[in-house]
Formats: C-alpha cells, sequence, structure tokens
C-alpha cells in the first residue's frame, strides 16, 4: 500500500492532490428499507483489518512528507439489495476478494424472517461510513 | 436493478465538496466497473481508469456512455506500477482500493 501510494506521488503534478475514498474500519449495518423507514436486523462481523492497514499506509506517507492533509468527509453510504440472493452475492464478493469473513447465515436467516412480515417492495439496504481524505502532494 | 450502491448519491456530493474535478486530469486507481469513473466524469474530470482485474475493465468500457467517451479512457494495469510519466495528472483517486 506505501507502495502505491509513493507511485501516485510519482506520477501527480507539483501540487496534485490525492484522493482515498473508501468505507471507514466499521462495522456495517444490515437493516430493512420499508418506504422512507430503515430497520436495523443485524450488524456485520467483517474484518476490519484492511481498513486499518490502508489508514496505516497513509500514516506513513504523510510521516514521510509524500503528502500533506487537507480535507476530510464522511458519508452515511447505502447499498440497496432487492432479493436475499443479491445479499447473498454481496458476502460471496468478500470471499472472492479474499477477505476475512466469517458466516453470517445468521444474517441472511434474520432477513429472511424480517422480510416475511412486510411487503415484497421492502429493500435490504446495508449502511457503513464513507470516508474521503484529500491529500496534496508534498516535496 | 437488484443491488445499487448509494443511489441518494452521498458519495458523489462528497467527491464535489472535497475537490474541484473540472478539467483536472484524474488518475483512478481500482476503477473496477467505473462505477465511480462514471461519476467523476461527470463532475468534469478528465479520466484515466485502471484496474488489475481484465473482466471488469471490459464491462467497464461495455458500460462507457457516449457523452462520456472522449473524458474517460480504461486499460488494465496496477498500482504498484504505474505506466504514466512522472508529474502527468493532477490528481489521483484511490477509489476502494487502498
Amino acid at each position: 500500500m506505501v507502495h502505491a501510494l509513493q507511485e501516485a506521488h510519482r506520477v501527480l503534478k507539483r501540487q496534485g492532490q490525492l484522493i482515498d475514498v473508501r468505507p471507514g474500519p466499521s462495522h456495517r449495518r444490515v437493516g430493512i428499507l420499508h418506504g422512507r423507514r430503515w430497520r436495523l436486523v443485524g450488524v456485520m462481523r467483517e474484518s476490519l483489518e484492511e481498513d486499518r492497514a490502508a489508514n496505516a499506509a497513509i500514516r506513513v506517507a504523510l510521516s514521510k512528507g509524500l503528502f500533506r492533509r487537507e480535507a476530510y468527509a464522511k458519508v452515511d453510504l447505502w447499498r440497496h439489495f432487492d432479493t436475499l440472493a443479491d445479499f447473498a452475492g454481496f458476502l460471496e464478493e468478500f470471499t472472492r476478494l479474499g477477505a476475512d469473513l466469517p458466516p453470517h447465515d445468521w444474517m441472511v436467516q434474520r432477513l429472511k424472517t424480517a422480510l416475511a412480515k412486510i411487503p415484497s417492495t421492502a429493500k435490504i439496504v446495508v449502511r457503513g461510513p464513507l470516508e474521503l481524505r484529500r491529500l496534496r502532494k508534498g516535496g | 436493478m437488484a443491488i445499487e450502491i448509494d443511489p441518494e448519491r452521498r458519495e458523489v456530493a462528497a467527491l464535489g465538496r472535497v475537490a474541484d474535478w473540472k478539467g483536472a486530469h484524474v488518475l483512478e486507481v481500482g476503477c473496477g466497473d467505473g462505477r465511480l469513473t462514471l461519476r467523476l466524469a461527470g463532475l468534469g474530470a478528465r479520466v484515466t481508469a485502471l484496474d488489475p482485474d481484465r473482466s471488469l475493465i471490459r464491462t467497464a468500457r461495455r458500460a462507457l456512455p457516449k457523452a462520456h467517451s472522449r473524458q474517460v479512457r480504461y486499460y488494465v494495469g496496477s498500482a504498484s506500477r504505474l505506466r504514466h510519466a512522472s508529474e502527468s495528472f493532477d490528481m489521483v483517486v484511490f477509489a476502494w482500493s487502498l
């Protein structure tokens, strides 16, 4: 990760900007959206190690003087899933990308139970913080 | 659509707040299927976007609307060895990829 930041530094013009956009190190919240109301069903137990490693790489790049901090923003990012199968595909994506995700069958079961009690127009919505950083190229 | 990321467009609103993209020459690292790329193009950036996954780049190229075809270029590549000259971009974006 630090090497990727060094490469970014190399290809940036003088005073160029690096924008780092990624989910924050926080467990995603899974719920049901019905109308305008979102109701929590469970909190995921994904590993946050990669997020923390990326933050550490940023700290290294800052300490080396490659970049300096300029701006930060955080938003609540929502992912909408029409069906349980779509959500299961989302869980499989973690495995495909080599992320450390324990089984979440319990979450699928809870969603199934929750969805059975409400109209079919309801959606599964996963919420989590998205962090954006703007860094300015240093010396 | 079965899965939709950020239909509320909070991400693009925040991107618009953290930087001025209009006319900027941007290198996007880890563009995936081009979801964020199109949003950056919509903000006025000229985007060169790369991803190591060939199939995702193929998907991104197929989904590129004509309106953005002169603003966006995709290629298969790695963040650890960028094939660009030094000091060639105004901005580098790590798109969910650091």
